[in-house]
């Protein structure tokens, strides 16, 4: 295509780069007005705004059954939970989300505190675990865990509690993650149980002991992986999807005990936008707490289950009991907790 | 029509006479070009602006806060961590585009399709895929485990970033090099052998006066994106201003607004003061060549080798092994839900959708700032420095910034809101962030036309705008497709504005990348990078290579 026509002077050669320079822009020219139309697309009543801080592999599933079952026409944006918290908050009262997905609750007490989120109805919120003030349900969970390899700690040597892990036997071997959310999450519910010199005083001796840190929870969960650190503080989640993904691998997940800080579960969490479609938005979020719907997390994307009594996957060790926290206001939350992981001398 | 020999006039000075006479700026710009150029820096502005309007109610103590150490230290690091990418990537990508576009070296076609090629993995999968080939127990170590060799170093903090973002970012460098030194006249290097030179004193003295503008363009531009980069940083668990963005912005929302305009401004004196010491150095005219200088390797021809594998290894063949290692595990495990057909057919639509975007973005970018690269080029103009600093750097800010500047836009000015969440404010959000990029490589090419063409053509009563499209354009195309090419990389790779800001379900191969890493979907994720590497290899050569290269 457009070949050059080799050896034939300059003019030839200027004429070329004129049509293609021309045949380009009017190309472009085409695509972008055809995909101006494509993007216009109408938003009637009849269409839920979902913007997705879960990723598309563990709900898109979900958003087309329940399509299909109501006729209604899903619209849906995904991104991190806390981007897209910003853009809620910079879209204010024109933002076209009608539901809010979060995978903690971090993001929506933050939309809460600005007065974007309009709270859910009592039917709504009887159906699962939720929020004191009402403003969010839990739809799926995630455990804190201890991952560990299995070639490099032997089973009796585990430890049962987090408060463990500044012995002398844990010197340099256990990952963290402080920058990370779900890190911020279960240490604000440690502090908030516990009490903040508890909690400060435990991530200080972790600190001295060596601790190792990294940028996210899946980065210890590959570096345990393999053994360059022997265990890493982090959700559940990454490495049951690891043994998928891999099978061979020499990562397991250690259930810490019942009760103990290291053992608390954080929610994905669903709520509803002030948008003006309050009840599609219920009507949607009651959809997946359905029985079928919380079977499809604890069987297709390995996670906790959190209403109709569904039980996780085998494989899936299940907490005693699911000890949700709570993240209604982020005054004194996350701000606090932030401050003690810098005092640690945690660099984030 | 006789063609205008420039080699002619040149010959006849010493090339070993650094062409440094002083350049003549004589006139004032046309009153059209500013216009135009005014409008383009209005355009570009807007993120700096959001980031004002939003920092507009910032009070004592967020100055205070502001002035702490916790932000001095990583705006430090930030500094530390840039300045010693952009002088590596510097010196690897001039090599490089010396050793693949001047030597005899065989295979130079593939290497010059390979070379850029890093430069289209997102950090994030770039990070983590070196993390798997070079951690310990990582793949590297597997496969030397067998020679004896012991356990590697955990690649993480200020040298593993280093490390990681020179061996993406070589190619901003690579790139605008290549293309200069391919309008570059022979007559020059020819002269310079005739008279009893060497290769190296040759290039010494000779190219690498020429090539300078090329390399320190390319280095700002590695500079600004190491600025600006967090999926890397993330990884490696070292604390830039970014990574402090990125921790404050739910916690402290203004504080992190307030970092944003802090690596804003930090951004704009970076450029401003890269342009005030910048000596204006007369280019020697770029020149159709039909008899490129090969220079025989002789003996060096092993250490351009290893020069190669080192670059290219690194940056794209490691990552390309870690991902096809990934996708292969996700084919022979059936269990992992994996369906290669299933897989790949669910690619084409984010694969168009980049193809397109990416090819317009990268058009619309060259158009734009062309007339500004004429004016602070040719013009004495005292726009020239505001103008050129605010599209420059808007290449350091994050994507996020970008992205809400671009909500923020759709939705306080009436007349855009039909725009929002559509394709041209998204390509609109792509032209400003990665628009620096076609700008530099287009300045080269404008300060390397001789104007004693134009002149020649005005005296033969060619008007302005015929003058450009069949004697100027022709003649700065490698640099602009260069530029161009800059960009569409860029673009293909773009995620916080693409997740943001696009129509609903337009997903492109980026958002599909990320959607599978962060879900640990770790086969699709190698899947579609493969699929994103393919596509950006077929369109470099399509559109760039065969353009810089294209007068042999």
């Amino acid at each position: 295509m457009l070949a050059p026509s080799l050896g034939t002077g300059p003019t030839i050669q200027m004429q070329y780069y004129l049509n293609f320079i021309v045949r380009t822009l009017s190309m472009c020219l085409i695509l972008a007005t055809g995909a101006l139309f494509i993007s216009c697309g109408s938003n009637d009543d009849e269409t839920l705004t979902v913007y997705s801080g879960r990723n598309e592999e563990l709900i898109a599933p979900l958003l087309d059954r329940f399509a299909e079952e109501t006729g209604i026409d899903i619209e849906v944006r995904y991104a991190g939970s806390v981007e897209l918290a910003l853009l809620i908050r910079e879209e204010g009262e024109q933002s076209p989300a009608d539901v809010f997905i979060s995978q903690s609750p971090g993001p929506i007490a933050f939309l809460t505190e600005i007065g974007l989120l309009t709270g859910l109805s009592e039917d709504t919120l009887d159906l699962a675990q939720h929020s004191k003030s009402g403003q969010w349900v839990a739809i799926s969970g995630r455990q804190r865990v201890l991952v560990y390899n299995r070639g490099n700690i032997a089973p009796e040597q585990l430890p049962s509690s987090i408060f463990q892990l500044t012995e002398p036997q844990w010197d340099g071997r256990i990952g963290i993650a402080p920058g990370n959310g779900s890190f911020q999450d279960f240490f604000t519910l440690f502090r908030l149980e516990h009490g903040d010199d508890v909690a400060l005083e435990w991530l200080n001796s972790l600190v001295a002991n060596g601790a190792q840190t990294y940028g996210k929870n899946s980065a210890i969960v590959q570096a345990v992986a393999r053994g360059e650190i022997d265990a890493g503080l982090v959700n559940h989640y990454y490495n049951a999807r690891l043994k998928v993904e891999n099978p061979d691998t020499p990562s397991e997940n250690h259930l810490l005990d019942t009760g103990d800080p290291g053992a608390v579960t954080i929610a994905t969490a669903a709520s509803a936008v002030a948008s003006g479609h309050q009840e599609l938005a219920e009507q949607f979020i009651r959809f997946l707490l359905q029985s079928d719907s919380q079977q499809y997390f604890a069987d297709e994307t390995l996670e906790y289950p959190m209403a109709a009594g569904i039980k996780p996957a085998a494989g899936i060790e299940a907490a005693a009991t699911i000890d949700l926290g709570e993240f209604d206001s982020l005054g004194g939350g996350l701000e606090r907790t932030l401050e003690l992981i810098r005092e640690a001398g945690l660099d984030i | 029509m006789r063609p205008v020999s420039i080699s002619d006039s040149l010959a006849a000075e010493d090339p070993l006479t650094p062409i440094r006479r002083e350049r003549i700026l004589p006139r004032r710009a046309p009153v059209n070009l500013v216009v135009t150029s005014a409008a383009t820096a209005v355009i570009f502005a807007i993120p700096f602006v959001y980031l004002v309007i939003r920092n507009l109610s910032a009070d004592a103590a967020l100055l205070s806060a502001v002035a702490s150490r916790q932000t001095l230290d990583p705006l430090l690091r930030t500094l530390w961590l840039a300045t010693t990418v952009s002088l590596s990537a510097s010196a690897i990508g001039t090599l490089l585009a010396w050793i693949t576009m001047r030597t005899d070296l065989p295979g130079r076609t593939f290497w010059r399709i390979a070379c850029p090629l890093p430069l289209v993995l997102p950090s994030f999968v770039a990070g983590a895929a070196m993390l798997a080939a070079y951690s310990p127990g990582g793949l590297f170590e597997q496969f030397l485990s067998p020679f004896g060799v012991g356990v590697l170093p955990r690649i993480d903090g200020n040298l593993g970033a280093f490390l990681v973002l020179t061996s993406i970012t070589y190619p901003y460098v690579y790139l605008p090099v290549a293309a200069r030194l391919s309008s570059l006249p022979p007559s020059l290097e020819e002269a310079a052998r005739l008279l009893g030179h060497g290769p190296t004193p040759t290039f010494r003295r000779v190219v690498w006066p020429q090539l300078f503008p090329a390399t320190r363009a390319g280095g700002l531009l590695t500079f600004l994106y190491v600025v600006s980069d967090f999926g890397v940083v993330q990884l490696m668990d070292y604390q830039t201003l970014t990574t402090r963005i990125f921790t404050t912005r739910l916690v402290d929302t203004p504080l992190s607004f307030a970092l944003g305009l802090v690596l804003a401004i930090v951004a704009l004196l970076i450029v401003m003061s890269e342009r005030l010491a910048s000596r204006d150095v007369a280019l020697a005219a770029s020149e159709p060549s039909r008899r490129p200088i090969v220079i025989p390797l002789g003996r060096w021809r092993p250490a351009a080798f290893v020069a190669l594998f080192g670059a290219v290894g690194t940056g794209i063949i490691a990552p390309v092994v870690v991902l096809s290692w990934w996708a292969y595990r996700g084919l022979v495990n059936q269990a992992s839900g994996f369906a290669s057909t299933e897989g790949i057919t669910a690619l084409i639509q984010p694969t168009w959708n980049t193809v397109v975007v990416s090819i317009v973005a990268a058009v619309i970018s060259v158009a734009m700032v062309l007339p500004v690269a004429f004016l602070t080029t040719r013009y004495r103009s005292p726009f020239a420095g505001p103008l050129n600093a605010v599209i420059v750097a808007g290449f350091a800010l994050p994507g996020l910034v970008i992205a809400l500047s671009m909500v923020f836009l759709a939705l306080r000015v009436p007349a855009l809101s039909t725009l929002y969440q559509t394709l041209p404010l998204l390509l609109l959000a792509y032209v400003i962030h990665f628009g620096a990029q076609a700008y530099r490589s287009a300045q080269i090419g404008v300060a390397a036309v001789d104007e004693r063409i134009g002149e020649a053509a005005r005296t033969l009563g060619s008007s302005h705008l015929r003058r450009l499209w069949r004697i100027e354009l022709p003649l700065m195309l490698p640099p602009l497709a260069a530029g161009g090419g800059l960009v569409m990389l860029s673009t293909m790779k773009e995620l916080p504005a693409t997740l943001l800001a696009a129509p609903f379900d337009f997903e492109t191969l980026a958002t599909r990348i990320w959607t599978a890493n962060d879900g640990g979907f770790l086969a699709d994720a190698g899947l579609a990078s493969l699929v994103l590497i393919c596509v950006s290899a077929l369109l470099t050569w399509l559109l760039v290579i065969r353009h810089a290269d294209h007068l042999r």
